[in-house]
């Protein structure tokens, strides 16, 4: 009969799904027996018969079996954990930490770079940037769009900030002017009513000019905020700057490009408006090396006089939109991801020592086993069981690793479209979670299960360590030191950086000042002498406000200098040599703020009504009269102001580098061109009196929108934000390095001392003490130690410069901090190697020396 | 056998059909594996067939718990054949076994009271 060997060989294959235990147990009974069966089933019917029987008890039994292994090797998992509870315990941390550090960086690539858009065939959109398309009038535009050869169609969209109000209350917002192609050509559809046509876009000067193009799309948020989700908010107006327009859609939910876009309204199109982006499809057919070409060709076209320095300066790229929004956070969540990587490479192949010192360590329970009869397989099982479990544990501690990572990204980085949340919900970063968990199980489980089969076909004689292993562990943890030495050097740099930041005299006080920002545009207050008539009304009411010492307003405020004033000005009716920034305040501004006056005095109220031709000048600017009090009497601009006064410049960067430039202040009439702030100071419980505040602003016209109600400390905690990441990042890294570091020490040391026993009881017996011993393997580690700490103090060094970019201020380190770092990780080594060579004085001779023979 | 015995073999009952069958094969003398399926079989018109695993599986729980144990003897000497392993009752198997039937029994008991036991089922 042919089919019995093939039908055999079958049943076979499926005898292998059996666990280990059962199927050394019972493989060739199960074999026999079905041997019975085949010979008493002849012909196809029978045979089939047979078969579906056998798949049936197949599928009820293999679990069956599984379940009650796994949770014999479960329970004595336990057991051995309970017994070394705090080397679980740090297997467990490392390894959730870099599964969840890895999950949560790949949720910022999954949502960057992998998830979807919200727009058609993404893929094909490109984003033009250093590209003027023509766009003097509406005709120019949608002419040139038309003729291209590689783009399929274009759009032209400028974002801005406006005061938008509909029914009810005034907000800030952040709008856009488009095309009138701009929705099609996206491929995005409203989700109510219509998007723009043809037409729409009109030819006009400002953004806020009645005509066709006095319409808008909404976004969904927007729709639910004014309107409360309401079908007949079509056709209902919404006033941008005190404009009319009518709505005629709704985006759909999700889309708020570009910029977290709100509103979108036709363009107005006119010549000299350099605000423009573009943004294309791609023709079919064309791919992006071909379209950059045609787009190089293209730009030469369009301006034929650019010199080669201005091409390099500001090149015309043609960039897949999608990159294009990830931005330079493409490559660091890239180089993130990477190094999160290596870290879990780390973390796994460290908990692989562990485990396989404790392998070697439990060398008599695995011989004794295997001496009563379990095969190599059931012992690799065991292992493997202890090894998954352990996965299990780390992925689901990781998880909240990750959430936490996401959420860090979330607040440092927004991804740019809200579409593209960093979730860990995500089937793609769940299957990439689980997928890692599975893998690292797997690395780490793979060499101590190996390791079980050695001592089965071995006995109980530890085997002679192979040296290309020893080297191989031994260089890693050189590679850990290296690490765990270069990231802490790095913390210390970033973290004295931070600490200069935060401590940096800027030119005024942030503690007690709170700051509210409004802005008069389309409101009744937007003229010059209606605006001090606001401002007046606002400030007395601030003023007369319980705790609150001083009050005074300024176009730009330090750390929220949202644009600017600036230029070469005349010094006493002589043209001038450097540029200085113009800065209008209110009365009573320096005091507020903090300032120091270092000559003179400042503004008075009647200064500011009547438009007093007065300016008062930074340290910087009064340089060159001299000392600071020569500088007064001296007069700035072509229209004169006299110098009353001479102030501490005011830091407007957040980075503390630049001492600043010259600043001019002058008293303000119509302080608000933009937007302006309010500042006040108070005695103390700054946070508590902010909403008093704001009611006293918006209680002078709730018209006008109020926003940005912050004390000057959170403004500084917020441009700080991102320093503080850095070194938040950076000493959690370090710290992580000097664990992992640790626990590969630790393992290593263990797994000798667990190999070398034999060795070791035959030197005691020789006459050694186990304490010199001890101290012997200590040197030996302590070497290793050494060699990683000189790699890492040349990595170090190297990586300062790098640093010194990222984070400005931060410093290489000197050689003492060097010396202390070393210090603490040979310290903290000892203290390792020390408690994995604790077995040793315990060490029995008379065993040792029994077991040789 | 203690009260403690007999109290830990009346928590393994209600024992499945498979191990109760097998274990009324072995009280009857020494089986091996394939002996213990055809007879089961036989017992249940066919009602009852065990697969292989399914059986092996019982057997290795069986053997766990104390209720069968392997037999050296082979009862057939000319009939025997080498590679096959036969079973037999343990005491506390048979314990476990009477705790089944009178467990049964109860319920037999209880059922004819309420519904009367037909002549032919």
């Amino acid at each position: 009969m042919h089919e019995e060997p093939a039908s055999l060989r079958l049943y076979r294959f499926f005898l292998k799904l059996y666990p280990a235990s059962f199927r050394e147990n019972y493989a060739e009974l199960l074999e026999r027996e079905f041997r019975d069966e085949l010979r008493e089933s002849p012909g196809t019917a029978a045979l089939c018969m047979l078969w579906i029987r056998l798949i049936a008890d197949l599928a009820i039994s293999v679990p069956l079996q599984l379940a009650r292994e796994i949770a014999q090797d479960a329970k004595h998992t336990i057991r051995l954990w309970r017994r070394r509870l705090w080397q679980a315990a740090f297997a467990i941390l490392v390894l959730a930490i870099g599964i969840g550090a890895s999950t949560g960086v790949f949720s910022v690539v999954n949502a960057l770079l992998l998830g979807s858009l919200p727009f058609q065939d993404p893929e094909r959109l490109v984003y033009l940037s250093n590209f003027f398309a023509p766009h003097d009038s509406v005709a120019q535009f949608h002419a040139w769009r038309r003729q291209s050869s590689y783009l399929n169609d274009t759009a032209l969209f400028e974002p801005f900030d406006v005061n938008l109000g509909g029914e009810g209350e005034w907000r800030r917002a952040h709008i856009v002017q488009v095309s009138s192609n701009f929705f099609s050509m996206l491929g995005t559809q409203p989700v109510l009513g219509r998007g723009f046509t043809p037409g729409d876009d009109v030819d006009g000067t400002g953004v806020g000019s009645p005509g066709r193009n006095a319409i808008a799309v909404i976004g969904y948020g927007l729709w639910q905020a004014l309107f409360g989700g309401d079908p007949k908010a079509l056709g209902a107006t919404v006033r941008i700057d005190g404009t009319p327009l009518t709505v005629v859609g709704i985006a759909p939910p999700g889309f708020d490009y570009p910029g977290k876009a709100v509103l979108w309204k036709p363009a107005a199109f006119s010549p000299g408006n350099n605000g423009w982006e573009v943004v294309a499809r791609l023709k079919p057919g064309i791919i992006l090396p071909q379209a950059r070409q045609a787009f190089a060709a293209e730009a030469d076209r369009l301006w034929p006089d650019r010199t080669p320095l201005q091409k390099i300066r500001s090149p015309s790229r043609i960039t897949e939109l999608r990159d294009q929004l990830a931005g330079p956070t493409k490559n660091a969540s890239l180089v993130l991801l990477a190094s999160v990587g290596l870290i879990l490479l780390i973390a796994c192949t460290n908990v692989a020592n562990l485990l396989l010192a404790r392998t070697a360590d439990r060398t008599a329970e695995l011989s004794i086993r295997s001496a009563l009869g379990a095969s190599r397989a059931r012992l690799s099982q065991q292992l493997l069981t202890e090894c998954v479990l352990l996965a299990l544990a780390a992925s689901i501690a990781g998880v909240f690793v990750a959430f936490w990572t996401a959420s860090i990204a979330a607040k440092i980085q927004p991804a740019p479209i809200a579409s593209q949340t960093y979730s860990i919900l995500d089937g793609r970063v769940l299957t990439f979670a689980i997928g890692i968990s599975v893998l690292s199980g797997l690395l780490f489980g793979v060499l101590p299960s190996l390791y079980a089969g050695r001592v089965h076909a071995f006995g109980t004689r530890g085997s002679n360590d192979n040296r290309g292993a020893r080297l191989v562990r031994e260089t890693l943890v050189v590679a850990q030191v290296m690490l765990a030495v270069v990231l802490l050097t790095s913390s210390l740099s970033v973290g004295r950086a931070f600490i200069h930041l935060m401590h940096i005299n800027r030119g005024f006080v942030p503690k007690d000042v709170l700051t509210v920002n409004v802005s008069l545009q389309g409101t009744t207050h937007q003229s010059g002498a209606r605006s001090l008539a606001y401002f007046e009304e606002a400030l007395g009411r601030v003023r007369r406000l319980p705790g609150v010492q001083s009050a005074s307003a300024t176009e730009f405020l330090p750390l929220y200098a949202t644009g600017g004033i600036g230029g070469v000005f005349a010094v006493d009716r002589k043209p001038g040599r450097a540029s200085s920034a113009v800065i209008p305040v209110f009365s009573d501004y320096f005091r507020t703020m903090g300032g120091r006056i270092v000559a003179g005095r400042e503004f008075t109220a009647a200064e500011v009504q009547n438009n007093a031709r007065v300016a008062i000048v930074n340290e910087r600017f009064a340089e060159q009269f001299g000392s600071p009090a020569d500088a007064l009497g001296h007069q700035v601009f072509r229209e004169p102001r006299k110098i009353i006064g001479v102030v501490r410049g005011m830091d407007y960067r957040s980075d503390g580098v630049d001492a600043g430039p010259r600043q001019v202040f002058i008293p303000s009439i119509t302080p608000g061109g933009f937007f302006s702030t309010f500042v006040a100071r108070v005695d103390g419980r700054a946070e508590e009196r902010l909403a008093m505040i704001r009611d006293a602003i918006q209680s002078v016209d709730p018209q006008v929108p109020v926003f940005g109600v912050k004390t000057m400390e959170q403004r500084l905690n917020d441009a700080l934000a991102r320093p503080q990441f850095y070194r938040t990042a950076v000493s959690f890294f370090a710290g992580f390095a000097l664990l992992l570091a640790m626990i590969g020490v630790y393992g290593v040391v263990s797994y000798t001392v667990a190999q070398r026993t034999h060795e070791m009881g035959v030197r005691m017996a020789l006459g050694t003490t186990p304490a010199r011993l001890r101290v012997r393997l200590l040197c030996e580690g302590l070497f290793t130690i050494g060699a990683g700490a000189v790699a890492g103090v040349v990595g170090a060094v190297l990586s300062g410069k790098f640093l010194e970019s990222l984070v400005e201020g931060a410093k290489p380190a000197n050689a003492a901090t060097y010396v202390g770092i070393i210090f603490s990780i040979a310290l903290i080594a000892a203290v390792g190697i020390w408690a994995a060579t604790r077995p040793l004085a315990r060490l029995d001779i008379t065993d040792v020396l029994r077991t040789l023979h | 056998m203690s009260s403690k015995e007999q109290s830990s073999a009346t928590n393994l009952t209600p024992l499945s059909p498979a191990v109760f069958h097998i274990l009324l094969s072995l009280g009857e003398g020494e089986r091996h594996g394939y002996a213990l399926k055809r007879e089961i079989s036989l017992r249940t018109g066919g009602r009852l067939k065990l697969g292989p695993g399914v059986l092996y599986g019982s057997i290795n729980k069986m053997l766990e718990l104390g209720l069968i144990e392997e037999s050296d003897d082979r009862p057939d000497p000319h009939l025997d054949d080498e590679r096959r392993r036969y079973y037999r009752i343990t005491a506390y198997g048979r314990k476990v076994a009477q705790a089944e039937a009178a467990r049964m029994r109860d319920l037999v008991q209880l059922a004819a009271a309420r519904f009367g036991v037909p002549k032919h089922a």
